[in-house]
């Protein structure tokens, strides 16, 4: 119960946030603006309208979740609010997940409310509901999950600046997992190590980026419901392990 | 926290961490799947452009680059698109209409300043196809196009056959939701059937136009309100009827529809046979006289006809057709053609000027660098009143003629399977009705066999620019450029 109370009281400030709200109103616009591409072929402007939405989704997403990641706890230490927080009976625990559960609240409704705009102007462009296409918003979310775990973690030791550099640093090398993937193969076995580690021990982003198969429904994959089961999984898990180690660094900070 | 608690929690991370190496592991294979023909995400990027593949966002840079290009395309600037589009297509290898496109400019759009096609980019153009249809191996649409540019930009029957067939019977086509679900259009299936006719594999062809006609029959059945579906399934309908006209008039007795139209009206689409059936007897003293002189302009025994006896079919006799041209140079680089030709208004004489050495490249990766010292015209001429012949003007584009080979092949082809109906109603699907004393050449490694007619002259760039004049001393054996020519172009697989 504590947990969520702290979550929603950081939901409720979050929102509150002029910064977030911009970027909300922006990526809608930008959505709404999609079907302007419409001079392609039928089959291009879909294409050209679909990607866009899930890029601008992804986009903002990526800039909400970091800057509610970096934010939620530093804030708190700087305003010294924390103290007031942690002199009741609350476990720094319960703090760290409270903060973690708040910043996912927030990344839901933005992500959610874009997600409704860009079915919505799909239903209008293509004149039928798109529902596959409610995956790949659910598959930026679950992205967005880990990501805000990544940087809650780093936020337990890291200043807010720092933060941003690595959390985003850490999503566009997540980003290349095909790349990391290729490079298991390599015969160098200097570059298959290194390779194997960034590509087990770096959270890897690139799993959630299934465009290909949206956008373009002719490409094939065997067990579509598997694969993004196992994605989840992944988030979860993975996002499960940064917290542990985020609240074992927190409890031993001095703050 | 309690040293025991922390303990348990770093405990827990174990088992948590193999698990998440586990699942990644078990979802590669879906990635790799996913990304199948995909470059690195940089894939030669500009800086502008390189963020959003770093972010997981390639499709939609490959939609904003193709906006890009198609803004390239209405202002003209042709060479601007292709690298945008070797990078769309590294980008998102599932965007079918960038591939075909893209193949498109590169075999039509880049021209001389007389609107002819720079041929040298055809070979890059079917590289870029055949990796398409590689990176998208379920979907028909660009086996299709491989089959339409092969039937309309370089006449390669055989190949154009190979690409359809594949669309027919091993690709799908997409449902309402995009999903590969329902059968290929049934186009492909026309398509299939004018390819074979275009093959002289006229019996093959007709099963193909029943088996479209059964499947669209069976469509109608379905849904029998659908205009489109019945008008698909009357074309094919009349299609059927009209190549099992032609092929009983051609080869079997001659009938001429023109006349007996109004007693003829229709052909049994199981025997073949007009209706009623005497329809192609001789009915007159008139007709006779016709088909009498027929056989005697080209020297061959008349043989036995009466009023009420069949006609022999349309291919015989031979048709004689004094094929024949001069070509001048009568300036530096241009070619002035002077060509007879004893056949109806409309058939078209194929010219073909390009390097000695110069062979059909096969690429093994798709390039849009082209050997530019390569030179090879090709243009094709009308017959009207009998001859035909005009300039060619190759002195203004000397990126695309550069003629720095010493010697050329100067070609002159008539082939008669891709020449147009009313010329076929006369000499056949292959030319069994055309003969010619000089330029006869027989492919008789097709089969059927096509009689074809073909000049040669190997020429030498003194020539080109007027420094000697071009003689019927230069004549090149037809059969020996075919042998020449093959070297380098391995056939389709024979189906």
């Amino acid at each position: 119960m504590v947990t969520l109370a702290i979550a929603k009281q950081t939901l409720e400030d979050m929102l509150r946030r002029k910064i977030l709200l911009i970027l909300l109103i922006v990526a809608v616009a930008m959505i709404a603006l999609g079907p302007s591409v419409g001079f392609l072929s039928p089959r291009e402007s879909s294409a050209v309208l679909r990607s866009l939405g899930l890029a601008v989704i992804l986009l903002a997403g990526l800039l909400i979740t970091v800057l509610t990641g970096i934010q939620v706890i530093p804030t708190e230490i700087e305003r010294r609010t924390i103290y007031t927080v942690l002199s009741k009976p609350v476990q720094r625990y319960e703090f760290v997940l409270g903060k973690f559960l708040g910043g996912l609240f927030t990344v839901f409704v933005m992500v959610a409310s874009m997600g409704i705009v860009f079915l919505g102007v799909l239903r209008y462009q293509e004149g039928r509901f798109a529902p596959e296409m409610a995956q790949g918003v659910m598959m930026t979310f679950f992205q967005m999950t880990l990501l805000g775990a990544l940087a809650i973690f780093f936020s337990t030791f890291a200043t807010p600046v720092v933060n941003f550099f690595l959390s985003f640093g850490l999503f566009i090398v997540g980003n290349l997992s095909s790349v990391t993937e290729s490079l298991l193969q390599n015969k160098n076995v200097a570059t298959r190590l290194v390779a194997t580690l960034v590509h087990y021990a770096i959270p890897n982003f690139g799993n959630f980026n299934i465009q290909n198969k949206l956008i373009h429904p002719q490409v094939v994959i065997k067990n579509m419901n598997v694969f993004i089961m196992q994605n989840i999984a992944y988030a979860i898990i993975y996002a499960a392990v940064l917290l542990i180690l985020a609240i074992i660094v927190f409890d031993r900070r001095e703050v | 926290m309690h040293p025991a608690t922390r303990r348990k929690l770093l405990l827990a991370l174990v088992p948590l961490f193999v698990a998440v190496v586990l699942l990644q592991a078990r979802i590669d294979p879906f990635v790799a799947e996913l990304h199948k023909g995909s470059r690195t995400p940089f894939a030669g990027l500009t800086t502008e452009f390189i963020l959003g593949p770093l972010l997981g966002m390639q499709q939609a840079v490959a939609g904003l680059l193709w906006v890009r290009a198609d803004e390239f395309f209405h202002e003209g600037d042709y060479d601007a698109i292709l690298p945008m589009v070797r990078m769309v297509t590294w980008l998102d290898p599932h965007n079918l209409d960038v591939y075909i496109t893209g193949a498109w400019h590169l075999a039509y759009n880049f021209t001389d300043s007389s609107e002819r096609s720079d041929r040298r980019y055809i070979p890059a153009a079917q590289k870029l196809l055949e990796e398409g249809d590689a990176n998208n191996p379920g979907v028909y649409d660009i086996a299709f196009e491989l089959g339409w540019e092969n039937t309309d930009k370089i006449k390669d029957y055989q190949r154009a056959y190979h690409w359809y067939r594949i669309c027919a019977y091993e690709r799908k086509g997409a449902d309402e939701r995009g999903e590969l679900t329902k059968p290929v259009p049934m186009f492909v299936w026309h398509q299939l059937a004018h390819s074979l006719v275009r093959l002289g594999r006229i019996d093959e062809s007709i099963e193909v136009w029943r088996k479209a006609l059964a499947m669209s029959n069976e469509l109608v059945r379905q849904d029998p309100k659908d205009f489109s579906k019945r008008n698909v399934r009357d074309s094919e309908r009349h299609n059927l009827e009209l190549t099992l006209k032609r092929k009983f008039s051609r080869y079997t007795h001659e009938v001429d529809w023109s006349i007996d139209g109004k007693r003829t009206k229709s052909i049994d689409p199981y025997t073949g046979q007009p209706t009623p059936a005497d329809a192609y007897l001789f009915l007159s003293e008139d007709d006779i006289r016709q088909k009498r002189e027929q056989f005697t302009n080209v020297g061959e025994p008349v043989p036995p006809m009466s009023v009420g006896s069949p006609r022999p079919p349309a291919v015989v006799p031979k048709w004689e057709t004094a094929f024949d041209v001069r070509p001048t140079f009568v300036e530096d680089k241009v070619l002035d053609l002077k060509g007879q030709f004893n056949v109806g208004d409309g058939a078209r004489v194929t010219i073909r000027l390009h390097d000695e050495n110069w062979r059909p490249p096969q690429l093994k990766a798709f390039t849009f660098d082209i050997d530019q010292s390569v030179t090879l015209m090709q243009d094709q001429h009308s017959v009207r009143q009998g001859t035909w012949g005009r300039k060619i003007d190759m002195s203004k584009d000397p990126k695309m003629y550069s003629f720095k080979s010493e010697r050329y092949f100067l070609v002159f082809e008539f082939d008669p399977r891709g020449t147009s109906p009313f010329i076929q109603d006369r000499f056949g699907w292959s030319g069994e009705g055309m003969t010619d004393r000089k330029y006869l050449y027989v492919e008789s490694d097709k089969n059927p066999p096509n009689r074809i007619l073909r000049k040669v002259y190997r020429i030498t760039r003194a020539q080109v620019f007027r420094r000697a004049p071009i003689t019927e001393a230069d004549v090149f054996p037809a059969a020996e450029y075919a042998r020449l020519q093959k070297q380098a172009s391995p056939p389709p697989p024979a189906q």
